[in-house]
């Protein structure tokens, strides 16, 4: 039974790593938090819906993140670029005017109804793990997160571009002085964290249903990933999205009435410990 | 402005209202300006904590909400007549939010925004999945008293009366709150805003002003969330969700945050459009979401700042005054 809900939890939080590494870099490089990160998301599992109707899952994996990548590229070169001097709260703003039309624009094409997404038959088997029997696709799930996770730590401590998305999140101008195009980095670094919305999207499609609801509930959550975490904390959002998915499955079980609350009250409590997060020294 | 300025524009303001109670014919049109009037109030709570702490809030449905479950508890359980349940719940909902605010108003900018979705979000889904009295997902009924002050019920519920109470209550909330943040304490809490660090150094507590702001922005929106409670007779946790504080705080953004009216020609603006797109307004979220984003790009001080922007210019030229204009 403990196991079970352990596997749940780390479903959950593998989903949440993919969420909640987009925000936490695009924060971390241009200050902005972006509400319409969920929108993006929601995005990503529809147009992961439609691809895998008409050909297959595998080639919808690939092609929604793809999709979402050049939305995110445009979104930093028309949206953020052009707004990096106002107030963080003005670009907030403009981010949750992109969720509330983002989130229309997928009633208007896909309308209200519910939806979800079969489960690719090369996953579509159980695996025994410590004598429980769990879906194949949810160790699926667990590996994009671990995959994910490995990957851009990889990218950020080993590549040279990482090394410039670290020094221009650190300090944009010095960085930019030393001839690092800042606005490449920008474009490639919220791209990127729009890819993996996207991507979050479709891992999330053949097991969370498909609503125009659906991107509150994971947003809010990796909202407080990334708040716990420390914003724009890497390792902290990780950290962070891990314990949360196994504090809601487990609390599912033992405390059912108060589940949903234990992330707030999780929340409230880290940041009344430390005001900037579990990794963070930035606010 | 003076404050015998004040005192002309509010007279004003209440004839206004008592003009447009007298004079709208249609009971929808007054059912809509209610609701338009409520929403002022509600948005003036959000802003008074923008322009005056600096700090977005995107929980302050929870407020709103709570005023509405407040006086159905009470009335519920009758605890106490409803003249005085009142104005005990609504404080109840500044105390607690000095209290809320006495933790959260330390964590800085964005995280706070962050911090009041996560707590408004927990008691919309507390309230959701409650059972019992307060109804989870269907919400509860109010029932309020078949006289209150001395008034019938159906007297009061009347679309014109309701409509004046509400408009009333907007002018004396807006009036009460020019009036309390032009003494030392406004200007104390606009110290904090602006520097917390220098507020320190020259010796300001700055925990506690905030948090006092923060309370009394709850019980402004509390105000609203009574008259939609009387309005409606109703509340449930849809009142309470975070898409409330959202749609109020772009209200209060596409107004003009700099001054006090902003808010309120915000919310009038806001739900005066919704009702007059009708038909579309299965989008309206979409263009509400583009009104936003045009408002924020073009005009980031908001409607009421645009009008200021429009009325400098007819006086003064394309050039603008050649003084140092800062007098807000």
């Amino acid at each position: 039974m403990l196991t079970i809900n352990l596997f749940n939890g780390l479903v959950y939080g593998s989903l949440l790593i993919v969420m909640s590494s987009g925000l936490a870099l695009i924060y971390g490089l241009r200050r902005v938090v972006n509400f319409a990160h969920g929108a993006l998301y929601m995005l990503g599992a529809y147009i992961g819906y439609s691809v895998a109707l008409h050909s297959n899952f595998w080639v919808a994996l690939v092609a929604a993140p793809a999709v979402m990548a050049v939305v995110g590229v445009l979104l930093d070169r028309y949206g953020f670029r052009l707004l990096q001097d106002r107030e963080p709260l003005n670009v907030m703003l403009v981010t949750f005017g992109l969720l509330l039309i983002l989130e229309d624009v997928v009633v208007f094409i896909w309308g209200k109804a519910n939806y979800s997404l079969f489960t690719p038959e090369l996953l579509n088997f159980q695996v025994n793990l410590l004598g429980n029997e769990v879906p194949a696709y949810r160790m699926g799930v667990i590996a994009v997160g671990a995959t994910v996770a490995v990957g851009l730590t990889l990218w950020l401590r080993l590549s040279r571009m990482g090394l410039f998305v670290r020094a221009a999140s650190t300090d944009p101008i010095t960085t930019s002085m030393q001839g690092v195009n800042t606005d490449l980095i920008s474009a490639s670094v919220v791209g990127l964290g729009s890819a993996l919305a996207g991507l979050a999207g479709v891992v999330a499609a053949p097991f969370l249903s498909l609503s125009p609801h659906m991107s509150s509930d994971v947003l809010i959550d990796s909202f407080v990933v990334v708040v716990i975490g420390g914003l724009g904390s890497l390792a902290g959002a990780f950290v962070a999205a891990l314990l949360l998915g196994m504090m809601q499955s487990i609390g599912a079980v033992y405390m059912p009435e108060v589940s949903v609350l234990l992330p707030f009250v999780f929340m409230i409590a880290i940041l009344i410990w430390k005001p900037s997060g579990l990794a963070g020294s930035r606010t | 402005m003076s404050f015998t300025r004040i005192a002309m524009l509010s007279l004003a303001a209440i004839a206004l209202g008592l003009g447009i109670a007298q004079f709208t014919p249609s009971s929808n049109v007054l059912g809509v300006l209610t609701q338009a009037v409520i929403y002022a109030i509600f948005a003036s709570g959000v802003g008074v904590l923008l322009r005056q702490n600096g700090l977005v809030s995107f929980g302050h449905a929870l407020y709103f909400g709570a005023a509405g479950y407040g006086m159905g508890v009470v009335l519920a359980l009758d605890w106490m007549p409803a003249e005085l349940a009142i104005p005990v719940v609504l404080l109840a909902i500044g105390l607690f939010a000095f209290i809320i605010g006495l933790v959260i108003v330390r964590v800085p900018g964005i995280a706070f925004g962050m911090l009041t979705l996560a707590i408004g979000q927990m008691i919309y889904l507390l309230a959701s999945r409650a059972r019992g009295l307060t109804g989870g997902a269907d919400g509860m009924g109010i029932n309020w008293p078949s006289t209150l002050f001395g008034y019938s019920q159906a007297a009061l519920l009347k679309p014109a009366t309701l409509f004046l109470i509400a408009w009333i209550l907007m002018v004396v909330v807006t009036l009460a709150l020019q009036c309390i943040l032009r003494t030392r304490f406004g200007t104390m809490t606009e110290a904090i805003r602006d520097n917390e660090e220098r507020a320190r150094f020259i010796g300001i507590t700055t925990t506690l002003p905030r948090a006092a702001v923060y309370a009394l922005s709850a019980m402004v929106t509390g105000t609203a969330g009574m008259l939609s409670s009387l309005n409606t007779g109703f509340v449930s946790p849809e009142n309470l969700h975070w898409s409330v504080s959202g749609i109020t705080l772009v209200m209060v953004v596409v107004g003009g945050i700099k001054r006090s009216i902003g808010p309120i020609v915000g919310a009038m603006v806001y739900i005066l459009l919704k009702d007059l797109l009708g038909d579309y307004a299965t989008y309206s979220m979409a263009i509400l979401g583009t009104a936003l984003i045009a408002v924020i790009v073009f005009s980031p001080e908001g409607i009421v700042g645009a009008v200021e922007r429009l009325r400098i210019r007819l006086r003064y030229g394309p050039n603008g005054p050649n003084v140092h204009r800062n007098s807000v």
